[in-house]
Parts: structure tokens; sequence; C-alpha cells
């Protein structure tokens, strides 16, 4: 009965962590950096939230709620955040049961998903960019094409619509993922009692996707309300939003204490989210037990014409991102979009002179963390999942916390520990470096423990029984088997290095600066040429990046190693 | 190698379970294997059986007793010093190394030369007959062969014993069947001492020179296939092994060696019954379903009895027969010779003394 083998009692944990040296050393090690780089910020951010010259306030608190605008901001945000949660959750899903239960070709696949995976990998302004050159006052669509001249992109409508076509992907790889386990027999036996294909899909299909569909909500819900790029451009005066309002209190006004209060606004409904997704969605999900994996049967749930019009509708939209991107690429290449549509160079000339630094410096601080992600992500999966020590859960918990806060409350959480003296980071290279390593480590450490939890106990006691000690066993079983988990911890830190700025924004000085932050100011002083030049290039590095790492994990690719997609969407 | 022998002296394991808290896995356990002998624990699930042979390799350590391999006193050795051979359930192969590294690894481990290595998995592979594998992968294997790289990888290391959970549970019948006989014929080929851990009591029977039959972590009876079966001690043993009709019958008299008994409104005169009956008590007899004769001649020293059910099983039919006074399960080998009975058919059936068993110390 080894599977009824449970923890040891608190006691004999203690004594056992205490005798492992090597154990001991790294727990105290990765305390010590949790405790710098996570726990410490946050406590700091609260503190400052709730005090008042050294006495605790709830002042500052009731001054943010009291102020309209503020008000109005987290109105807007939670609006938002639920419109692109709902918006998101329908697409994904149609995506996602276009792709699972239509029969596509593998073409088909293949370009629905390249179309998909497009937003997950851009900078996060690109959409929004490309709706300005679509929709803005010299708008290809609303200018060119429709004469109009009266109309604004900013606001409501065009945020929304942008952060639905960025987030719907992570909607759609959560939602993929849950209705390609739904056995498709389930549907059969429903049929077979006699239930139309509209029932079966109202009565079967739908309850067993309930909890994806819920944890897809959340998910958006959370992304739209961290989401300070889209906002920043496209949202305007009129539709003020709390990460953007967090922002210029703290650039425009130099308030850090209004920014770090209204960043707390922002921690509550995002912690909610994060209790509801732990503690409630995942108790939700369905198990499917099947015995013997069925004959494969045709999937009959969809009609013809059915099939038809989710495809069409996927086609409309998978195309839609793809004329962004390509209007984005035309945008770099000409001298003036909207007004002069000469074909030029300059953008890129730009690019790499005045911009150089930019990249060198992204690409030294994503090239520093990548590495660093890669072990930390694969250290901290293996003791969490492998090790039974006291902290164990809690060290679980803390890790993922600054992966499931918005960028703007860990930068804002920084600026404010580490901008003044004994740890004076801020504006090296160090501090985000250690920004990205441990908002985006997190993705590894899951894939890691996802991996750990299929390695049956028994291959490492196999190796034990031929003779290996724990460390051989270590070095020859375990850790080429958990090696696809280093590439991926490895490969989101780099891929988020290159994109994100809600956190980073407040980091950057002048000795390093990132191409997503040049983005933001080439937008601002409307230099769009620029600024499409640089989000080009971006994309290109990253796909180049990815196309590098997937090769690796499928040379390395070991049974229920997860591929790339899986990876972006987690 | 000489083969060596396996002792366990009282040894005690509990477990802490998440729910029901202290689990005793194995209760004051002692067994002694004899050097070549190959020995099956079997019994249920739950029953201590994998947990005494983790004990034995090292991958769990008893609370108390010791265990020996040959001379040596193994109990606080960890698994890698023991030198054994262990084929798991699931394979365990390493998903990563093709065939030839995983039978590789453990000669790796103890560091021999290339050469040597190549050589040695080269005849273990030739023995298990993968020669033509070496270089694929675990996943790429049908279960048959995964399971002959996973003895491979056991036997390649030369073990002083040979360890066995459950190795063939995950094949299909005739598979498992074939796959036994192999088993078997590279232990003796090795003439290594062997430890087989199964639920499938016909597995244990036809692999095994001796049978431990385990239930409730404890050993019940330890035999061969054929005292097991004939002569079993116990009630779950009897039940376990084989099947078997449990009857009641009233003691009648006893006097110098023998016994009579009331059974089916019948007398039966038993010799060399165990001590400690008294007449007039009431006791469980076991009868074999299939030492029951049953005829269409129903006269005579015949009882009768109703077929109630039937189930033709090709060389034999099951028949559940309603007696006066019970039922009774009873088989009829060769169908084709003897024809079968139809449901609500009336039968002779034929109970000598003989194959009436009385436990010892089985008083109701």
């Amino acid at each position: 009965m080894p599977d009824a083998v449970a923890a040891l009692n608190p006691s004999d944990r203690l004594r056992k962590t205490l005798r492992d040296p090597l154990l001991l050393s790294i727990l105290i090690i990765l305390w010590a950096l949790l405790a710098l780089f996570i726990v410490y910020p946050l406590a700091s951010l609260l503190i400052r939230t709730f005090t008042d010259e050294g006495k605790f306030s709830l002042a500052g608190v009731w001054g943010i709620l009291a102020d309209p605008m503020q008000r109005q901001a987290l109105w807007n945000s939670l609006l938002l955040g639920t419109l692109v949660g709902l918006c998101g959750t329908v697409l994904g899903f149609l995506f996602a049961y276009t792709a699972v239960r239509t029969n596509l070709s593998k073409g088909w696949a293949f370009f629905l998903d390249a179309a998909v995976i497009l937003p997950l990998i851009s900078p996060p302004f690109t959409t929004a960019i490309a709706m300005i050159f679509s929709f803005g006052p010299r708008g290809l669509i609303t200018y060119d094409l429709l004469g109009l001249t009266s109309v604004s992109v900013y606001g409501l409508p065009s945020t929304l619509f942008s952060e639905t076509i960025t987030f719907f992907p992570i909607a759609y790889l959560t939602l993929k993922a849950i209705l390609a386990g739904i056995d498709p027999t389930v549907e059969d036996m429903a049929f077979s009692l006699g239930s139309s294909r509209w029932r079966v899909f109202r009565t079967v299909t739908l309850p067993l996707a309930v909890p994806g569909i819920a944890n897809a909500f959340l998910l958006l819900f959370a992304a739209s309300l961290a989401d300070f790029a889209t906002p920043l451009i496209l949202a305007g005066n009129s539709f003020p939003v709390l990460p953007t309002q967090a922002y210029l209190q703290i650039t425009g006004m130099f308030d850090l204490k209004g920014g770090a209060v209204l960043s707390f606004v922002l921690l509550v409904p995002a912690f909610a989210v994060f209790l509801l997704q732990r503690f409630w969605v995942s108790r939700k999900y369905y198990v499917m037990i099947t015995g013997k994996a069925g004959a494969k049967t045709e999937i009959k749930s969809v009609r013809p014409w059915m099939r038809h019009l989710l495809l069409a509708v996927c086609l409309l939209i998978s195309v839609s991102i793809l004329y962004f991107y390509v209007l984005l690429f035309y945008a770099s290449i000409v001298k003036a979009f909207g007004a002069d549509f000469t074909i030029t160079w300059k953008h890129y000339h730009v690019v790499f002179t005045e911009g150089l630094q930019a990249i060198r410096d992204t690409l030294i601080i994503a090239g520093i963390g990548m590495p660093l992600g890669g072990i930390y992500s694969v250290v901290v999966g293996y003791v969490v999942c492998k090790k039974d020590f006291v902290s164990r859960r809690t060290m679980e918990i803390v890790s993922m916390i600054n992966y499931s806060l918005p960028g703007t409350i860990v930068g804002i959480a920084y600026l404010l520990v580490f901008n003044d003296p004994p740890l004076m980071l801020a504006g090296t290279a160090t501090i985000i470096i250690a920004c990205y390593v441990f908002r985006y480590g997190p993705t590894g450490i899951r894939t890691t423990v996802a991996i750990l939890q299929q390695i049956d106990p028994s291959i490492e006691e196999a190796s034990s029984s031929l003779g290996a000690n724990s460390g051989t066993t270590f070095r020859r079983i375990t850790l080429p088997l958990i090696l696809p988990a280093f590439f991926a911890g490895l490969g989101v830190v780099f891929i988020r290095s290159m994109t994100a700025i809600s956190a980073t924004i407040f980091l950057i000085s002048i000795n390093w600066t990132l191409i997503t932050v040049r983005i933001l100011e080439k937008m601002t002083e409307l230099e769009l040429g620029v600024a499409a030049a640089f989000s080009i290039l971006v994309v290109l590095i990253v796909f180049i990046v990815i196309g590098a790492i997937s090769l690796f994990l499928r040379l390395f690719r070991q049974p229920g190693a997860p591929d790339m997609a899986n990876i972006l969407g987690g | 190698m000489e083969a060596v022998r396996i002792r366990l002296e009282q040894i005690h394991k509990t477990f802490l379970h998440r729910i029901k808290g202290e689990v005793t896995a194995v209760k004051n356990v002692s067994l002694e294997v004899e050097p070549g002998e190959f020995l099956t624990l079997l019994g249920p699930s739950g029953c201590g059986k994998t947990t005494t042979l983790r004990m034995i390799a090292g991958f769990e350590r008893p609370d108390r007793g010791r265990i020996f391999i040959g001379e040596e006193d193994v109990t606080d050795l960890m698994a890698n010093r023991r030198n054994i051979g262990f084929v798991f359930q699931n394979y365990a192969l390493f998903p990563h190394l093709s065939v030839f590294e995983n039978v590789a690894y453990g000669l790796k481990v103890q560091g021999k030369n290339s050469a040597d290595i190549d050589r040695e998995v080269a005849k273990v592979l030739e023995l298990v007959g993968l020669t033509a594998y070496e270089r694929q992968f675990p996943h790429q294997l049908s279960g048959g062969e995964q399971q002959r790289v996973a003895l491979a990888r056991a036997v390649v290391i030369e073990p002083r014993v040979l360890l066995f959970d459950e190795p063939l549970s995950n094949l299909d019948a005739k598979l498992r069947v074939y796959m036994r006989g192999e088993i078997r014929r590279l232990q003796k080929a090795l003439a290594i001492t062997a430890v087989y851990v199964t639920h499938d009591q016909e597995e244990a029977m036809a692999i095994s020179d001796h049978i431990a039959v385990m239930n409730e972590g404890r050993i019940v009876q330890i035999g061969t296939a054929e005292e097991l079966y004939l002569r079993p001690e116990d009630a779950f043993v009897a039940q376990f092994i084989g099947r078997i009709n449990a009857l009641p019958a009233k003691v009648l008299t006893v006097a110098d060696g023998t016994v009579t008994l009331s059974l089916f409104g019948r007398d039966f005169r038993l010799t060399a019954p165990p001590d400690g009956l008294a007449a007039g008590r009431m006791i469980q007899v076991f009868i074999r379903p299939e030492a029951v004769t049953l005829t269409r001649e129903t006269g005579g020293d015949l009882l009768r009895g109703i077929v109630v059910e039937r189930t033709f099983l090709g060389e034999k039919a099951d028949y559940l027969l309603e007696m006066d006074g019970g039922r009774l399960s009873a088989t009829a080998y060769d169908p084709l010779r003897h024809g079968t009975f139809a449901v609500g058919e009336t039968v002779g059936v034929g109970i000598e003394s003989g194959i009436i068993h009385i436990l010892k110390g089985e008083e109701e």
C-alpha cells in the first residue's frame, strides 16, 4: 500500500529538514530571496497604504475612494475586466470548440493556432497601435475607407476590442485543453440515448466545460485588470482605469503614496480572483475517468452547416488579427501612415541608431534573466514537489504571488522598497531582472511540478535498486526529465522580458531602458512609424527564440512534457 | 553467483494514512526463502504483500524486525546497497533512455567499462529476446516488450535476489500466461532466489515453488500450490485459493479417530478429524465444487439437487444447486462427453466423505 504513505508529522519533518544540509541551505537561500523580492515589497506597499506618519490610518484609502475620478477608475477597471472576461471567453470557447470538435485538417488547425498565438507573444501595445492605424483620425478603415473624420478611437469600445483580441488566446488555450479532455464517447452516449445535437451540447458538453469557462473568465478578468499598456493608449481621458491612474499619480504628480494606495485598490479584486481560482475553480474540475481509451469516434456533435459557420467566424477573427500585424508592418515601412505612403526604411534606421541602447539593454536583461528564471523555476518546483519540509505549502503560495498580481502593483511595490538605501536598486539591471524572474518564473515552477507529478516514484526507486545513490539518481534520471520545464521557465522569462511593461516601467532609468518603454515614448511623441518598427522587431526576436526553444523541447521531449503553446497559456 | 537465502524476522510496518490515521500494513511477519527458491506472496489488495516486498528491497524500512539477505543483515542498508533486482508493476523504465541505456544503467552506475557493458547488455537482451530493440525508446515498445526490458534491466546487474511487484498485471491475459513462463524460465536459468507479489492465485500457482498467502498484514499459510489447495489450514486460504463451498454441518458423534456429521440431511463418516470437535456442535465444512459428482440418475446413495444456475465455460460447466437445506456449487468437466444439465432439472449429487474438509479449530 505505498499509495497510502502520508506526510511525516511536523516534528519529524523539521528534524529531517535540519539533517539534510544541502536542502537546508537551498531552503534558506530561497526563503531569503522570496522574502526580499516578494514578501517585503508587498508588505511595504500595505504598510504605506495604511499608515500616516507612522500610525495606522485609513485616510489614504478613504481619500482615494472619496475622489470621484478615482472611484470612476475603479468602476471602469471592474467594468472593463468583466466585459473583456465575457467577450474573450465567448471568443475563446468558439475557437476551442472549433479546434477540438470540427475535425479540422492539420493545415487549418495550424493556421488557427498560429493566428491565436501572435497576440500572446507580441508587446502589449501591438493591437492598440494597429487599432489607431485602423480606426484613428487618419485610420485606414475610418478615414480612407469610410471617409469618417469625426469618430474618436479612444474610449471603452476600442479598449475592450483591443484587449479582447489580445487576451482571448488565454481563454482559447485553457478551454481547448478542457474540451479536448472530454471524451467524445460521452457525447456519443448521450446521442445513443436519443438527444439532439443541441441537447447534447447543452446538457453534456457545456456542463463539463463550466469549470474551464469559469477559469477562463477569471484569467481574462485578471489580465484586463492588470493591463496597463492598452488603456494607456486607447482609453483616453474619458475612461480612466486603475493601472494608468496609478502610473500617472507617480510619474505625473510624483505622488508615491497615492500610487501605492491606488495599486492597493487594484490589489483587492486581483486577490479575490486569485482566491477564487485557487480555492473554488480548481476544485470544480470534473475528472474524466475512462477505462480503456475508446475506439476513435467520428465526432458527430456538429452539423455540417454549423461547422462551416464556426470555421467562418474563426477565420474572420484570425484574418483580422493577421490584418493588424500586416498593417503594423506596413506602417513601419512607410514615411507617415495616413499621410505619406512612400516606402522607407527610416523608422528602422531610428530603431537601430537611437534605439540601439534599448535593444541592447533589453537583450542583456532578457539574456541574464533567462537562465536565472529557468534555474529558479526548476529549483523551487523540485523542492516544493519532492521534498517534505516545514513551510513547503507556504513557499508554494508565496512563489506564486508576484505572478498573480497586476504588474503595476509589483512595480510600485518595488519602487517603494528599492528606491532608498540600503537597497537602492531602482534603475539598475539587477532589479529589472529580479522583477522578471520572480514575476514570470512561476510558469516554469508550475511546469516543473506538473512534470514531476507525472514521474512515477517507482522510476527513482528503479534507479536506486540498480545501485544508484540519490545524487546519481537526480543527475541521471530526474534532471533530464525536468529539462523541458527548465526550458519552459527560461522561455517565458525571455518572452516576458521582451514584451512586458506594466511593472518595469517604474524601474527603468537613464542607464537601463527597455524596448517596450521606447515604444510607449514613441507613441506619445506621435512617431508611430518608429513604434511600429520597434514592435515588429520584438515580434521577430520572440518568434526566433520561441522557435529555438520549441526545437529544443522537441529534441528533449519527454512523455507529458508540455509544448510551447501551453506554456504561454499558463 | 551462489543463490542466497532471504530471511525476515518479525518485521512490522505501520503507515500514517491521511484519512484513516495509523494503519498497520505488515504485522510481525517472519519468512524464509531458500536459496534458488521462487516464493510468491499472494493476497488481496491491501494485505501487506507489496509493503513486505518493498521492505526486502529497501524502499521502506520496517518499524521493527530484521531482514537478512544471505548472512548479511540488510535492515539498515539503503536500496542501492542491497544488490537486488526489482521489477515494477508499471515497469518504471526510464522514459528518456533507450532500451540499451535502460539496461546499461545499473552497469554504468557500477562503473564498468563500456566494452563490458556492451557485451553484458547484448547477452541479457538476447536472453529476453530483444536484441533488435537496443535503440528503441520505451514508448515505442509494446507492454510485453517493456516488461522484458524491465526484466533485462533487473537481471543484468547479477543481483543476489530478484523481486517482482505484480509485474504482469498490466498485460493482457494471453501475454500474462506467456510472460510468467518466461520469468520462471529465466529465474531457473539464473538459479536466483526470487520473491514475487501477485493477487492472482492462478499466476501464483503456476509460477512458484512456494506460496505465502497473506491477509490483513499477516502470512496465513505457506506451502506449495498443491498443499494450499488440498489442505488449507484456514478459511481465508480455502476461499482465496480456488473456489470452495463453505457449508454448515452438525457434529453427531466423535469417537476414536472418526467423526460423524450431518450435511444436507445425510450422515457422513470422516476419519482423522482435527481435535476439539464436540458432538452436538454446528461447524463449517468445505467442499470443492469440482469434487462433487453430478449424474442424471437420482437414485441409490445420491443426494438430490435442482439446478438453479448454469454457466457453460467450454471445458467445464458450473452449476448452482438447490439442495435439501442449502445451496451447493458444483463443477462438471468435459460437457462434450457427459452433456449438460438444464436449469430446473433434478440431478443426482454425489458427495463422498473424503472430499469434506474440516479446518483445524474451525468451530462455529
